[in-house]
């Protein structure tokens, strides 16, 4: 599976730090058109930064990110939007004072750039999907955690994606809504979206992912099969908190 | 105020609705510039000030009508108000310290703006006609038509804004943009554009209500600073970003200055604004329709 095929997003050498702080170190990957990847690792790793990096909330200090063998380093993020790259945030920032519904108009009229009056029709599809239609009209700042989670990706559907991060999208769900999920994000990808996704969820992870990327310390240690990464002993030493430079 | 006739008193309470409609316009566009952007632009003053030249110049230089002269002086306003954006705030925009460098900016192009109108139109204070003279009698009320004219005008403004917040594309990116800048360009707006917009929306806002008093206040190159500073009172009192808190806070803000000066005088006007502004930092600093902060 560490074949690489047509890479649609690919970072090279990429670094970033905040003030003496480094929260990403040389982290150069690629993920495949189609690949589902697993981006795991400790609190404080560096993952969520690798997405702002990616999405473009974040500049990287060194590096360069590639998107369909363009570069978009130099992107703003509503620029990379428009290409194709959505994600979501690990702490939902839904627009509070819209109802769900809005929330996802704004990112059909504003990410997907299309001015149909059909967009209704595709909103209430896209929130139906993910199993949210009967919050439709609830104001976005009342819905409970799960929910929230739920209008995350809603919306970062709305906006079309070719490439999608979802940063923890379980986090906080119960099982039956974890299953739901996991069955939505295979619908996705077989839809033709690539996903990048945080998660601690290894059930979901496991279940899911192609391949795994570990980030530990801004580091990448490890890259595999889901059965690869489980026993990688770095992997192993980084999750039970041992020493901070373990050899592979 | 008490042995007022009743007439009188109703009298003076639209003429401060009418005088409250004006600080609605232009606290509405300091408040729309804070909650898009976060930042004060303390020449909005300016534009205020613009407004009422670019009207004068219409109509006595160029004799044109006063229905012809102002959604002139409101364009010429908008773009004023978009080119002091692009130019003195967007590259600040993102860097470090930009809260306060952006008002400092714009503090530097309000006392641009002064003297440049002070060095091309002179220190003597311009006036220009009612648009229309008389008076109508209501119930024992006289009220002139030009008041009404410009309570008028001003619902109808407020009516378009609130069409263009609620009901169009550019009003939807505008409030995502306000609730969170981080999520709307990850949403694809481009916050950007929604910035420099909202600069010339809030600059047409205060130009208008320059058209409209024009003819009761006189034209001078200082003519906008007060005006800005109960602007902001305004802004506090309504709550800091809200749209119906300008209004709202507008209209009670010229009632108690009406109400205020003809129980006392006139000197005391800002006086009691004043009083007001600090009334509300004591007893509720978020305003009317403001959150209170955690």
């Amino acid at each position: 599976m560490s074949m690489i095929s047509n890479p649609l997003l690919e970072t090279k050498n990429v670094g970033k730090t905040f003030g003496g702080v480094i929260a990403l170190k040389d982290v150069s990957f690629s993920v495949s058109e189609g690949e589902i990847l697993g981006l795991i690792g400790p609190n404080g790793a560096g993952k969520t930064t690798l997405f702002h990096v990616i999405a473009g909330k974040e500049q990287p200090t060194s590096g360069t990110i590639e998107f369909r063998g363009r570069g978009i380093t130099a992107l703003r993020p509503d620029q990379r939007c428009h290409l194709g790259v959505a994600r979501t945030f690990q702490i939902p920032q839904p627009f509070s004072q819209m109802t769900v519904f809005e929330n996802v108009m704004v990112a059909l009229h504003f990410g997907a750039g299309v001015h149909a009056r059909s967009l209704e029709d595709e909103a209430t599809d896209i929130l139906s999907r993910v199993g949210l239609n009967r919050w439709a009209s609830e104001e976005s700042v009342s819905l409970p955690l799960g929910a929230r989670k739920k209008l995350e990706l809603a919306r970062a559907l709305a906006t079309r994606p070719t490439l999608l991060l979802l940063d923890e999208v379980m986090g906080g769900l119960r099982p039956n809504e974890i299953t739901e999920i996991m069955e939505t994000i295979r619908q996705v990808r077989a839809s033709g979206v690539t996903i990048i996704m945080i998660e601690h969820v290894m059930r979901a992870v496991m279940g899911l992912a192609d391949r795994i990327i570990v980030l530990h310390h801004g580091e990448l240690i490890a890259e595999g099969s889901p059965a690869e990464i489980t026993r990688n002993e770095a992997v192993i030493e980084a999750y039970l908190g041992g020493s901070a430079h373990v050899s592979a | 105020m008490l042995s007022m006739p009743l007439p009188l008193f109703f009298e003076q309470i639209i003429n401060g609705i009418v005088l409250g409609s004006m600080y609605a316009l232009v606290a509405s566009g300091l408040t729309l510039i804070w909650g898009t952007m976060r930042m004060l632009n303390f020449a909005h003053g300016e534009f205020y000030m613009l407004g009422g030249y670019f009207f004068f110049l219409l109509i006595s230089s160029l004799g044109f009508s006063a229905a012809l002269a102002i959604p002139i002086a409101i364009s010429l306003v908008f773009v004023v108000g978009l080119a002091v954006q692009r130019i003195a705030v967007h590259p600040l925009l993102g860097r470090p310290q930009w809260e306060f460098s952006t008002l400092v900016a714009t503090l530097g192009v309000s006392i641009f703006l002064q003297n440049a109108a002070l060095h091309i139109w002179g220190e003597r204070f311009k006036t220009v006609p009612y648009f229309i003279n008389g008076t109508i009698d209501i119930v024992g009320m006289r009220l002139s038509y030009q008041r009404l004219l410009i309570l008028a005008v001003a619902v109808i403004a407020m009516l378009a804004m609130w069409y263009l917040l609620r009901r169009t594309r550019f009003g939807m990116a505008l409030r995502a943009t306000a609730m969170d800048r981080d999520a709307a360009m990850l949403y694809g707006v481009n916050v950007y554009r929604v910035f420099t917009m909202t600069f010339g929306i809030a600059a047409a806002l205060a130009g208008l209500a320059a058209t409209m008093l024009s003819s009761i206040n006189s034209i001078s190159p200082w003519m906008g600073a007060p005006l800005m500073l109960k602007g902001f009172v305004v802004v506090v009192l309504g709550g800091l970003g809200s749209f119906p808190g300008a209004i709202l806070g507008g209209i009670i803000i010229g009632i108690v200055e009406t109400l205020g000066v003809i129980t006392w005088s006139s000197q005391w006007r800002e006086v009691i604004s004043f009083t007001v502004l600090i009334l509300i930092l004591w007893f509720r600093p978020w305003g009317i329709f403001g959150v209170k902060e955690s």
